[in-house]
């Protein structure tokens, strides 16, 4: 492609090139303004006095626009501790408490899908597909059960038993368990397909999150361990000691490499997943490894925009904190002790569940204002249906899932085989038969069918014997690209032209810019 | 108490500024039902993750709906009756091709619909050569049998003529016909080049070198005075129209069976060798051909180029049909039946979009030159959307899964065992080559690449 600006286009040495040239610069341009273009909405926001304390919702509700009002409600209910779940569109919101009762709303016009009591104590609860046929996957106590829009029970999932929680990978439509058995579970969605089900060997997992960007789920264990998973192996893939305690609570970002832990000491850490390495919390210095949050809950969420909701006061009320930052943003007291914390993908509001209920705040700031694609609250029932086809066909493998850290990819440089093509040749060299093995002669047998029997052995024999010769031949070849240094390095007979090299006194073939480079040695 | 008057002054005077994110659904639906729908745009990475698995798994996509879709063979053009021995495509008309017989019939066919239009009994043997006039309604064919050269002119009507316009006996066996691109002059090759014009009975030019006769003789489309022509001592003639002897020859190992010009290179030919390949040919160097492509599993009995210049097809003896890249020696498709046998002649259509072949089981078949394209308007998101795959597929051309599916293509059994037999076979001559490198030594027994192998000699 021609890299030259359009006004060059009359100097071009034909018209071909000229179009070439403009098509180029029209499509930079295109690109350039595409990037650069003024976003549709910005981010929400408390710009408050120094000193002030952080607002109710009752003043919150005094500033904004009418239209704002669905974010915040309460829903008093009875049946027990309420675990919360978005859709990734933010436009669906369900709940399942411990009591049976499982529910799924559209949280904004306050339309009930379908509102059921199960008649079992129900752990957790995520969305799964996408978002013209929502389906509501829930962790009863001994199995999952799948149901759909309309509450009916669609699928019962035995093989994950005893899960307590539940993710959801929409790029893989993959249904991702942890279980207080200590399994781990991947079920693909859309085929059925049990991709894997094993069990981890760390004991319950109680503790645990999803990176949604790569896909792996991450554990906390009682002594202090994070450990990252991934369907493909059964042991964890990353282990890293990220806290002198216990890790009572693990959260990520939606998106982005940030992920939080809360140990036993109470201390909030955050670390970056790429390089496995803290990242610093507040800005001013003070502490800059964790925060303290005392009487902490073990239950985090972390917003779109990297804003942190925790519970405090054992759950009285809950506190959310500014990305990066340790001084309340908001806070807000529950009915009941918290049980679930969510932040709704796309909006700034937080809903939460507790032992009396849930209810829903105003967080400004707390969503990503941009979309892209179909996946937001406004879009349409045919877009979204568009997009559930298109996130089917681009559904990836789950040999993609990998944290980050490990590195690979599809892109990446296939240094496994570039490996094993240098140690093939390296054995070439190196292994060389000794005189014994190239000259054995099988023994010959006697007897009923012995001719047959001592036919096939020679044959054998003879096969071994060309192949032996093969090798001496490559690792002469090798030897002779190598040159004398190479030569005597290996511990191999010079060949006849290295003799002949080194008697002239011609300097040694110079590197031929394979990979049998790396197996000349350094002059010293 | 002067406190509250103060904190209340603060609050009217610096009130706290809450901004709540509040979509505005008129900014996300579209305006009226004929619209589009509006889509979201935030190119920010942080929003797309797993990018280039997600590419990587459009680009497998890709290519394997480009293999469900690549159904190729379009159609029979009916049963001829009797052996084809030639095609020959109209010059000015997509839509219109000829096919000679060796019973001597000529036959005019609609390639669209696949139907015979015409049909003339136009020589007593072998129809040897069969060529249009390029600008008049008229073409030419000869027989080697009654060594006659017979013009016909075909009216607007496509009514059925019993007698051609004109008629010539030549002292010779034609063993092939072709036609000038604007002069009214043809070449006829039987045991020389024989230049004629239309206008005199005597040939205006004769070149010939060695005894033997010569297979086929082609104009230049570009270079009027220029003229190549192959022979059957495995020879490739070069002939200058204004000069008494032809310019250069060379000599190969194998018998090149037909040639045709690149009509976008004037420099460019290629010919179709009995020895399995077909060789393409830069008329400045004749030292050795500019690219071998290798891939048939016996002898090419054809090769035409396609108006584009940038591809070719081959018609082989191993009852396949080959298309290649103008310089990649490896072919990009093969076709093939279980009825199609012998396929001795294969032609581009105008647009460089179809291929007629004419085979040995009496039947022309009409291929598509790209197996999974879509016959028919295509609107512009469907042209965007295989836009996309197909750069898609040439940037993850080199990944092994991407790469297998590409170039996998279904053989017969017999033909895919001639194929692993060509390649051991080809395997030992190297292994045997290596062998003897270093056994002997380089300077003794040194490289020769695959180009400078079939080339016996240049004379001139």
């Amino acid at each position: 492609t021609m890299d030259v600006a359009a006004e060059d286009s009359d100097q071009m040495p034909s018209g071909f090139h000229a179009k070439a040239a403009a098509k180029a610069a029209r499509l930079r341009r295109e690109a350039a303004k595409l990037a650069s273009a003024a976003a549709l909405e910005s981010p929400g926001g408390i710009e408050s006095r120094p000193g002030e304390w952080a607002p109710t919702q009752s003043k919150l509700l005094r500033r904004v626009a009418v239209a704002a009002r669905p974010g915040h409600f309460e829903l008093s209910l009875q049946y027990g501790p309420y675990s919360v779940a978005y859709d990734t569109t933010g436009r669906l919101l369900a709940l399942c408490g411990r009591g049976g009762h499982v529910a799924a709303f559209e949280w904004r016009q306050k339309r009930l899908m379908f509102e059921s009591q199960v008649n079992e104590p129900c752990h957790a609860l995520t969305w799964v597909g996408a978002g013209s046929t929502p389906q509501l996957a829930v962790a009863h106590s001994n199995w999952t059960y799948i149901y759909d829009a309309q509450g009916l029970e669609l699928h019962c999932l035995k093989r994950l038993h005893k899960a307590n929680k539940l993710f959801w990978l929409p790029r893989h439509w993959l249904l991702a368990a942890c279980t207080d058995t200590g399994h781990l579970h991947w079920q693909d969605v859309s085929t059925g397909q049990t991709v894997a089900s094993y069990c981890g060997h760390h004991g319950p997992l109680r503790v645990s999150a999803l990176h949604p960007d790569s896909g792996c789920v991450l554990t906390g264990q009682p002594n202090g361990q994070l450990c990252i998973w991934t369907p493909l192996e059964k042991r964890p893939v990353v282990k890293i000691l990220c806290c002198p305690a216990g890790v009572r609570a693990v959260a990520t970002a939606p998106a982005g490499h940030a992920v939080y832990t809360l140990g036993g000491d109470s201390r909030l850490r955050v670390w970056d997943i790429r390089c496995l390495r803290p990242l610093s919390v507040s800005d001013n210095g003070a502490d800059a490894a964790s925060i303290r949050l005392f009487d902490a809950a073990p239950q985090l969420a972390v917003s779109q925009r990297g804003l942190l909701a925790c519970p405090v006061r054992q759950g009285a009320a809950l506190m959310v904190l500014p990305a990066g930052g340790a001084k309340p943003l908001l806070s807000h007291p529950s009915p009941g002790r918290l049980s679930d914390l969510a932040f709704c993908p796309w909006e700034d509001v937080l809903a939460f569940g507790h032992a009396r209920g849930l209810g829903s705040v105003l967080v400004p700031g707390s969503g990503e204002p941009n979309p892209d694609g179909a996946v937001h609250p406004l879009s349409g029932k045919r877009q979204r249906r568009e997009a559930e086809v298109r996130g089917l066909l681009d559904k990836l493998p789950p040999e993609t899932i990998a944290p980050p850290a490990v590195g690979g990819g599809v892109n990446a440089v296939d240094a496994e085989g570039i490996e094993e093509a240098l140690a093939r040749k390296r054995a070439a060299v190196m292994a060389l038969p000794s005189d014994e093995v190239r000259q054995f002669q099988p023994r010959r047998r006697s007897g009923k069918a012995s001719g047959e029997l001592n036919r096939k052995v020679g044959e054998r024999w003879q096969r071994r014997r060309m192949e032996l010769r093969q090798l001496l031949k490559s690792k002469k070849r090798v030897l002779a690209e190598m040159g004398d240094e190479g030569a005597d390095a290996a511990g191999g007979r010079k060949t006849k032209k290295a003799k002949k090299i080194s008697q002239s006194g011609e300097l040694t073939k110079p590197a031929t810019g394979t990979f049998l480079d790396r197996l000349i040695p350094k002059a010293d | 108490c002067l406190f509250p008057v103060l904190i209340d002054q603060l609050n009217t005077h610096w009130p706290m500024k809450v901004k709540l994110l509040l979509r505005n659904p008129q900014d996300y639906l579209r305006e009226t039902a004929d619209d589009i729908h509006k889509l979201a745009r935030n190119p920010a990475p942080e929003l797309h993750p797993m990018s280039a698995e997600t590419e990587y798994v459009r680009a497998l996509n890709a290519a394997k709906l480009e293999r469900m879709f690549a159904k190729p063979f379009l159609g029979c053009f009916g049963d001829q009756g009797d052996q084809l021995s030639r095609v020959c495509m109209h010059p000015r008309a997509l839509s219109l091709c000829l096919s000679g017989c060796v019973d001597g019939r000529v036959a005019f066919w609609n390639i669209p619909r696949r139907s015979r239009v015409l049909q003339l009994d136009a020589h007593s043997g072998c129809v040897q050569g069969l060529c249009w006039h390029p600008e008049q309604d008229l073409f030419y064919s000869c027989c080697d049998t009654d060594r006659t050269l017979k013009a016909w002119r075909v009216g607007d009507d496509l009514t059925e003529f019993s007698r051609p316009v004109s008629q010539r006996h030549l002292d010779f066996a034609p063993l092939n016909l072709d036609h000038h691109v604007s002069k009214d002059l043809f070449a006829l090759s039987g045991d020389a080049v024989y230049l004629y014009d239309s206008r005199r009975s005597d040939p205006v030019g004769q070149w010939k070198w060695g005894s033997d006769s010569v297979l086929q003789a082609r104009f230049n489309p570009t270079e009027w005075h220029l003229l190549a022509a192959v022979t059957k001592d495995n020879a490739l003639l070069l002939i200058d129209t204004r000069q008494r002897e032809p310019l250069r020859r060379i000599r190969c190992e194998f018998r090149q069976n037909a040639l045709c010009w690149n009509p976008q290179e004037p420099f460019v030919l290629a010919t179709a060798s009995d020895d399995y390949n077909l060789y393409s040919w830069d008329a400045r160097r004749l030292a050795s051909p500019a690219c071998v492509y290798r891939g048939h599993t016996n002898a090419a009995m054809d090769v035409d180029f396609a108006p584009t210049g940038r591809e070719l097809v081959s018609a082989s003896y191993d009852c396949t049909v080959r298309l290649w890249e103008s310089g990649r020696s490896q072919s990009r498709d093969v076709y093939h039946t279980k009825r199609m046998y012998r396929v001795f002649a294969a032609r581009y259509s105008l647009d460089a979009r179809f291929i007629v072949t004419a085979s040995a089981d009496f039947n022309l078949r009409l291929w598509k030159a790209r197996a999974s394209e879509k016959l028919g308007a295509l609107t512009p998101r469907e042209r965007a959307a295989v836009n996309t795959a197909e750069a898609l597929k040439q940037k993850y051309a080199h990944h092994p899964q991407v790469r297998r599916i590409v170039q996998h293509r279904h053989l017969p059994k017999r033909l895919y065992q001639a194929q692993l037999e060509m390649k051991a076979i080809r395997g030992k001559q190297r292994r045997k080559e290596v062998n003897r490198r270093e056994h002997r030594g380089e300077d003794k027994e040194p490289f020769v690449p695959e180009r400078d192998r079939h080339v016996r000699g240049v004379d001139e």
